[in-house]
C-alpha cells in the first residue's frame, strides 16, 4: 500500500482538486483508493457528495481507527471510498500531541487500512502542525501543487527548507505546477526555472481551466464529467506519471 | 424477517409478480438504467459433470462462464472466463489454463451439450439521497423463456449495499420484504431445468439391483439385465449425435456385462433362450467394433505421438488422418442403423424377454436362491484363474494370457454384478487386487491388438518409407510394452492368487458340501 499526500502551506492552488480528480484517476487505472479528507474545511468529500463525518472520541490510536473506519463511505465510483472531513479534526494536534512517537502515530494508524487498499490518498489542511507533521512522516510521497508565480516558489523553498531541518527526505517531495496559464509569459519563464532547481518536479502541468471550477456544480470528479478536456487528461497524466515512479508506484 | 445489512454482500430478493423498483420512489431518488437482455446457454455433459462438481458453465454471446453454484441453482461467483470462437465440447478446447484445469476434472472424456437456455432481463437502478449521493445499486432481473410476460419464469432482485450506507440497503430489504420478496427460493437454473424437465440425474455403470442372497435367480438375473440394458439404451441418443466417445463406449460394456452374466449364472433361463440372447448381443456390440477401435486409436493419438521422438512424430499423421476419415463414415453408418427398424426390434426383443411379467419355461436353476449359485460362480472362476496362473510364465503363449484375462473379467463382473451380496470386508483386499491384475492384463492386451492394428493397417495401406518409420518405431514400443505387462501380470497373479487371497476366497465363497442346489455352474 502506498500513501500520497496532497499539501501545500497556501490555500487556493489546487490542492483539493488534485485530491479528488488524482483519487478518480487511480480508481480509474483500477487500484483500490481511499480518499482522507483531512481538511476542516471537507471540500474533497464536498465533491463526492459525502456527508461530514460522525463525530468519534479521539482518544488512542486504536480509537482512531475505529473513528476513522466506521466514517469510510463508498463513493458512487466503484473501487474509491472516502473519509470525509469533520470539525472535530482541529483536534487532533492536541491528540498526536499527548502519544508517544508522536511524530509517527499518523503512519500507524493508516497501515490498519492496508488489507483493502492499495493507495491512501490525504487532502491535508493548509498548514504546517503536528498533524503535518505527522502527514508528511506518514506519506510516501507528497504532491504539492505549486502555481507558477514568484510568490510560489518563495513557498516551495520555505517547505524545502523545513523538511530539511526537521531531517525528513526532500525527495518525497514532489511539486508540479497547477493552475498554470501557458499565454502568461511570467508562468512560461518558472515553468522553466524552476524545476531546475527541484530536481523531483513532476512534468505534467495542470492547465487553469473553468472546467475545474465547476466541479463545485456538478460535485463529481472533473474526469467523470469532462473526460477529454485538457485539464482531465493533464490529471491522467500525472497519475500515470505518479503509478511509473519508483516512489509512489504500484506493488 | 428482519435483515440487517453489515457488509457489502450482496442480498438476493426473490420478487412476486408486479414488484418493481418503483416501490422505493417515495423515500429515494430513483435512476433506472437502461434496460439490458441477454441470452444465457448453459452446458453440462451427459453425467452432468459440471452440476455434480457444484458448478455452472454458461455461455453468453461468444464468452464462456465458470462459476460455483450455490444451493437451488443459483450462480455463484465468476471463477473464469473464455471468449471463445466457435463452440467449445472438450475441456481440451479450451484455451485457458484455469478454464481447462478446472474442466479437465469435471468432464473427463464427456462432451459438453447446451442442457437449458434462458433469456435474462436485466435492469440496474440506483437510489440517490436528497444531496444526490448513490447510496444502494440494486439489479433487477427476469429470467424467462420467451418475450412475452407469460413466459417469465423468475423474477429476483440483487441489493448491492454500498459502504457506509448499510442502514439504506437494511431499509431496501425492508420495503422489499414488506412487499412479498423472499430471501430464498429457486435460483435460475433449477426453473429453467424444471421448466424444460431435464433434471441432473447421477449416471453410474454399477448400479445397485436391489438383491438379496434369496432373492430367486431368475428374478435377480432378469432385474440385472433390465437395469443395464436401460442404461445401454440411455446412451444411444448420444452416440447418434455424437457427442462424444463415452456413450459407445459405455454401450458396449453394458452389452458385454448383460452376455456375460447371462453366461455365468447358467440354467436360469432356457438354454436356446439364453444361446439366442447372446448371439444377439454379440451381434448388437460387432456392429460397433470397428468405431470403438478407432475411437481408441484417434483419443491415443498424443501419446502415440508422444512415444516416438519429435522427428518421426509426423510420420503418423496420415495415419491419423486415415482413422480420422474412417471413423466419420463409421459413425454416420453407426447412426444410422441404431435408428433402423432392425436394431430397434432387436432392442426390443430384448427388453420383452427380461421384462418384470414375462413367462418362461422352467429351466433348473430359476428358483434357486441367487446367493447360492453367485458364489458357486465366484469360487468356481477363482479357482479357474489359479490353475492357469499355476503354469504362468515368461513361455506362457500370447492366447494363455487372452483367456486369463477374459476369466478375470468374469470374475470380476461376477463380484460387481452381485456385489450387494457380498460381503465387503472380508473380500475387500482380493477385489482390489484383482482390479490391479485386470489392469495388467488390460496394459497386455492393448499393446497386443494395438500392434496388430498398425500391422493390418500398414498392410491395407502400403505407404511410403516415412510412414514405414513411424509404424516400425511405433510397433516396437508397443511391443516392448507387452513384454513388460506380462512381467507385472506375474507379479500380480502371485499376489492374487497367494496364500491370504486364497483364504478369503475359501472363506467367502466355498460353500459346505451339504448345500443343496444344482452345479449350477
Amino acid at each position: 500500500m502506498k500513501i500520497i499526500s496532497s499539501y501545500s502551506i497556501k490555500g487556493g492552488v489546487g490542492k483539493t482538486a488534485l485530491a479528488v480528480n488524482l483519487a478518480y484517476a487511480l480508481c480509474e487505472a483500477g487500484y483500490r483508493t481511499l480518499l482522507v479528507d483531512l481538511d476542516p474545511q471537507g471540500a474533497a468529500a464536498f465533491y463526492f457528495r459525502v456527508d461530514s463525518a460522525e463525530k468519534f472520541r479521539m482518544r488512542d490510536t486504536q480509537s482512531l481507527v475505529d473513528g476513522l473506519r466506521k466514517n469510510i463511505r463508498e463513493s458512487d465510483f466503484p473501487g474509491l471510498d472516502i473519509i470525509p472531513s469533520n470539525i472535530a479534526y482541529r483536534h487532533f494536534d492536541i491528540l498526536l500531541d499527548g502519544m508517544k512517537r508522536r511524530r509517527k502515530q499518523l503512519r500507524k494508524v493508516l497501515e490498519e487500512f492496508t488489507p483493502d487498499y492499495d493507495i491512501i490518498l490525504m487532502d491535508c489542511p493548509p498548514n504546517i502542525t503536528l498533524l503535518s507533521e505527522n502527514i508528511f512522516r506518514a506519506s510516501d510521497a507528497i504532491l504539492v501543487p505549486i502555481i507558477p508565480t514568484v510568490l510560489s516558489q518563495r513557498t516551495l523553498d520555505q517547505l524545502v527548507g523545513f523538511f530539511r531541518d526537521e531531517g525528513m527526505p526532500g525527495d518525497m517531495l514532489r511539486p508540479f505546477f497547477s493552475m498554470a496559464q501557458k499565454n502568461n509569459k511570467m508562468h512560461r519563464n518558472i515553468m522553466d526555472e524552476l524545476p531546475m532547481t527541484y530536481p523531483g518536479f513532476l512534468k505534467s502541468v495542470i492547465p487553469f481551466s473553468v472546467d475545474v471550477e465547476k466541479m463545485g456544480l456538478h460535485r463529481k470528479p472533473l474526469l467523470a464529467y469532462s473526460a477529454s478536456c485538457a485539464a482531465a487528461k493533464a490529471y491522467r497524466a500525472l497519475c500515470e506519471e505518479i503509478i511509473s515512479s519508483p516512489d509512489p508506484g504500484h506493488d | 424477517m428482519n435483515v440487517k445489512v453489515e457488509n457489502k454482500e450482496r442480498i438476493r430478493m426473490v420478487l412476486p409478480v408486479g414488484l418493481g423498483p418503483e416501490c422505493l420512489k417515495e423515500e429515494w431518488c430513483l435512476e433506472i438504467l437502461p434496460r439490458k437482455s441477454k441470452v444465457l446457454t448453459f452446458w453440462d455433459t451427459f453425467e452432468w459433470g459440471i452440476w455434480f462438481g457444484e458448478r455452472v458453465l454458461f455461455s453468453c454471446g461468444n464468452v464462456y462462464h465458470l462459476c460455483a453454484r450455490d444451493n437451488n441453482g443459483w450462480l455463484g461467483p465468476v471463477q473464469c472466463e473464455e471468449e471463445a470462437v466457435g463452440r467449445r465440447r472438450f475441456w481440451g478446447e479450451f484455451e485457458t489454463p484455469s478454464m481447462r484445469e478446472i474442466l479437465e476434472g469435471l468432464l473427463g472424456l464427456r462432451g459438453l451439450a447446451p442442457v437449458a437456455e434462458g433469456i435474462f432481463g436485466l435492469r440496474q437502478c440506483e437510489l440517490r439521497n436528497d444531496m444526490g449521493k448513490i447510496v444502494c445499486r440494486i439489479e433487477w432481473t427476469t429470467v424467462s423463456t420467451g418475450e412475452h410476460e407469460e413466459d417469465v419464469l423468475l423474477r429476483y432482485c440483487q441489493v448491492m449495499p454500498l459502504l457506509g450506507y448499510e442502514f439504506e440497503s437494511t431499509r431496501v430489504v425492508e420495503l422489499l420484504t414488506l412487499r412479498g420478496a423472499r430471501l430464498s427460493g429457486d435460483g435460475p437454473l433449477d426453473i429453467l431445468l424444471h421448466h424444460s424437465n431435464h433434471l441432473p440425474q447421477k449416471y453410474t455403470l454399477r448400479p445397485s439391483f436391489g438383491l438379496t442372497r434369496d432373492t430367486p435367480a431368475r428374478e435377480a438375473v432378469s432385474r440385472v439385465v433390465r437395469t443395464v440394458l436401460a442404461i445401454a439404451t440411455r446412451n444411444v441418443p448420444g452416440i447418434i449425435e455424437d457427442l462424444d466417445t463415452e456413450f459407445l463406449h459405455d454401450y458396449r460394456i453394458c452389452l458385454r456385462k448383460i452376455r456375460s452374466v447371462l453366461s455365468l449364472v447358467k440354467d436360469v433361463f432356457p438354454r436356446e433362450a439364453t444361446h439366442r440372447l447372446r448371439r444377439l448381443l454379440g451381434e448388437l456390440a460387432r456392429e460397433t467394433n470397428r468405431l470403438r477401435d478407432l475411437d481408441v486409436y484417434l483419443l491415443a493419438r498424443d501419446e502415440y505421438r508422444g512415444m516416438l521422438p519429435p522427428e518421426l512424430r509426423k510420420c503418423l499423421d496420415g495415419m491419423f488422418d486415415d482413422f480420422s476419415a474412417e471413423r466419420e463414415c463409421e459413425m454416420r453408418r453407426t447412426a444410422s442403423r441404431m435408428q433402423k427398424r432392425a436394431h430397434l426390434r432387436l432392442i426390443q426383443e430384448l427388453e420383452d424377454f427380461f421384462r418384470v411379467d414375462a413367462r418362461h419355461e422352467h429351466s433348473p436353476a430359476a428358483d434357486l436362491p441367487v446367493g447360492l449359485l453367485v458364489y458357486q460362480c465366484i469360487y468356481k472362476r477363482y479357482k479357474k484363474i489359479r490353475k492357469i496362473a499355476a503354469g504362468f510364465g515368461v513361455e506362457t503363449p500370447d492366447e494363455m494370457v487372452h483367456q486369463l484375462r477374459i476369466e478375470g473379467k468374469k470374475l470380476r463382473y461376477l463380484m460387481e454384478f452381485f456385489s450387494e451380496l457380498i460381503p465387503r470386508e472380508d473380500t475387500a483386499e482380493a477385489q482390489k487386487l484383482l482390479r490391479r491384475l485386470q489392469g495388467r492384463l488390460g496394459d497386455f492386451n492393448d499393446a497386443s491388438v494395438q500392434q496388430k492394428s498398425l500391422l493390418s493397417y500398414w498392410n491395407q495401406n502400403k505407404h511410403g518409407s516415412e510412414v514405414a518409420f513411424g509404424l516400425g518405431g511405433l510397433i516396437s514400443i508397443l511391443y516392448h510394452r507387452q513384454q513388460q505387462a506380462r512381467e507385472r501380470i506375474k507379479h500380480e497373479l502371485d499376489e492374487f492368487c497367494g496364500g491370504s487371497t486364497a483364504s478369503a476366497f475359501k472363506r467367502s465363497f466355498r460353500l459346505p458340501v451339504s448345500d443343496p442346489g444344482t452345479n449350477a455352474s
